[in-house]
């Protein structure tokens, strides 16, 4: 018997990935840095178990299936609400979850988008491009470049202290981590093409509510709402986009790039989602409304240390109830 | 319009646009401003991505907000605007690595592309195997890239009905533009050959065959 620790799964998966903070550094060979779509979450939950906050998690993207530990283990769930058992009792999220040999995790359904489990040690597949994180559009990182199913198996790193049974994320640092709740306005910063808008379109784009389409994956999501009309025909040559940018094709229905996003595009960005907020986005689902409120990009980046500073805290928190 | 412009893309990137033109001249232009961006080796700084006419920095903002790092990109941006040699580190612009790719022309848009250029395949082939191309820059997918520009008598638009699924390798054209397909992807341009030329290995470092600035020859097989 192998003394690697395991991750096993054994119901079948409807859509979960091998996820981390992604490979950045290769966009200039049309690699985007993808990653996981709510990526506090993702963070959160790799502090709570010990890990580094960068470390490969589950990104669970539907609800059901289950997996089991081969040995025993510490995990945590964060992002989407979940409901979840280990060993056939219901779990909390936002804390350090002790889990025997043999133990089983299952998802019965979640409450938003992706719901993280991070186990400690972290996925230990495979890094490409210094990235563990799967790319399903190119079929490469993860777990073979794919979704998981039943009967794989992964391999665990060596887990560091995990937080102490018993702590939990206080509640108001789960919300400064989390971002605002299911109905506030994410925050926007002025675009690269904010100019091709007229007065009118651009008070419709942030004023309108709009709702996600059921085309939503991970690689962007489409808006439903007041169509929105340039001033002029925008013959863009291609430029990089991001995860978080508003696109606004010839239909006049926007679409927010996400973290697997094409690296280049040629529609007009009038608006980008500021990084604090994207996980917020990420976490809505088909039907959820989407509003925007704009802020200049020093706040958005005031806004996305205060996120930094959250995380940080989540580990001195951590690490203090170590001793 | 004067260029350069600099504006924000989120609070994570700044996009440096130096023209809005695809042509030659300017992304070499392109391509010296992001080595120059690179060779300052700017704390925090990510992704340099080059496009047809602007590169875009990604960076971490916890290093520095956005003014400050515009501030830094700015004095780059104008030299490369004035093709003054400090945005050149690499001064020549056709220092890109030459790629040359053997190509089987055999494609199944090859006979329609002959009859609407109203050129011989074997006229065709000689005409796209004869040009030295530029790497534009990379995208659509990983390792795509974007070469031109194509011999004027081969333009055409893209097919009318895209094809779901285009095989690794394919040698293709459209508008002014060539490229070979690293990954299985839907596709709309005509295919007029096909390649074991390894494009895209993500295990591979490099895991791109090709880079934004390298140049290409295709050579028939």
């Amino acid at each position: 018997m192998s003394d690697t620790p395991t991750l096993v799964v054994d119901g079948a998966l409807p859509f979960v990935t091998v996820q981390d903070l992604g490979r950045p550094g290769h966009r200039h060979l049309g690699v985007p840095a993808g990653g996981a779509m709510d990526r506090w979450a993702l963070q959160a939950a790799n502090i709570l178990v010990g890990n580094e906050p960068g470390a490969a998690a589950l990104e669970w993207a539907v609800g059901g299936g289950m997996v089991r530990l081969a040995r025993e283990g510490t995990i945590a769930l964060t992002g989407a609400g979940a409901d979840a058992e280990l060993d056939g009792a219901p779990v909390r999220p936002w804390e350090p979850l002790h889990v025997r040999a043999g133990g089983t995790l299952a998802i019965r359904g979640l409450r938003g988008a992706f719901l993280y489990v991070a186990l400690a040690g972290g996925i230990d597949v495979p890094s490409l491009m210094g990235s563990r994180a799967t790319y399903l559009p190119g079929g490469f990182g993860g777990h073979d470049g794919r979704r998981l199913r039943a009967g794989d198996v992964l391999p665990l790193g060596p887990a560091a202290s995990p937080a102490p049974a018993g702590f939990a994320c206080p509640p108001e640092l789960c919300r400064a981590i989390a971002g605002p709740g299911d109905d506030a306005p994410l925050r926007v910063v002025r675009g690269p093409q904010a100019g091709l808008l007229d007065a009118t379109a651009w008070q419709t784009l942030l004023e309108a509510p709009f709702h996600v389409a059921p085309a939503a994956d991970r690689t962007g999501y489409r808006l439903l709402g007041p169509p929105l009309s340039l001033t002029a025909e925008a013959a863009l040559p291609s430029e990089p986009g991001c995860p978080g940018a508003v696109q606004l094709p010839p239909g006049g229905q926007p679409i927010v790039l996400m973290a697997d996003a094409p690296t280049v595009g040629g529609y007009p960005k009038p608006l980008v989602v500021c990084a604090a907020d994207l996980g917020c986005l990420a976490q809505r689902r088909p039907g959820d409304a989407v509003r925007f409120i704009e802020i200049d990009v020093a706040a958005a980046q005031r806004a996305y240390r205060r996120r930094r500073v959250a995380l940080w805290t989540l580990s001195q928190l951590v690490a203090a109830g170590r001793y | 319009m004067s260029w350069p412009r600099i504006a924000p893309l989120g609070d994570g990137a700044i996009t440096v646009a130096l023209g809005d033109a695809v042509e030659p001249a300017l992304n070499a232009r392109v391509h010296r401003l992001a080595a120059a961006v690179r060779a300052a080796a700017l704390p925090g700084v990510v992704d340099v991505v080059p496009a047809y006419a602007a590169v875009t920095v990604f960076y971490e903002p916890l290093h520095h907000g956005h003014a400050e790092l515009a501030a830094a990109l700015a004095p780059l941006a104008e030299a490369a605007v004035r093709d003054a040699p400090a945005a050149a580190p690499t001064s020549d612009a056709t220092s890109g690595s030459l790629h040359r790719i053997p190509v089987r022309y055999d494609g199944p848009d090859l006979a329609e592309v002959a009859r609407r250029t109203g050129l011989t395949p074997e006229e065709v082939v000689r005409r796209h195997a004869e040009r030295t191309y530029a790497v534009y820059l990379l995208g659509f997918v990983p390792g795509f890239a974007y070469l031109g520009d194509l011999d004027a008598s081969l333009v055409l638009p893209r097919r009318a009905d895209p094809r779901p699924r285009v095989p690794v390798g394919a040698v293709a054209i459209a508008g002014r533009q060539t490229a070979v397909y690293p990954l299985p992807t839907p596709g709309g341009w005509h295919l007029i050959g096909r390649t074991d030329a390894p494009l895209f290995d993500a295990a591979r470092t490099p895991p791109a065959l090709l880079a934004p600035g390298d140049r290409v020859r295709f050579v028939p097989a």
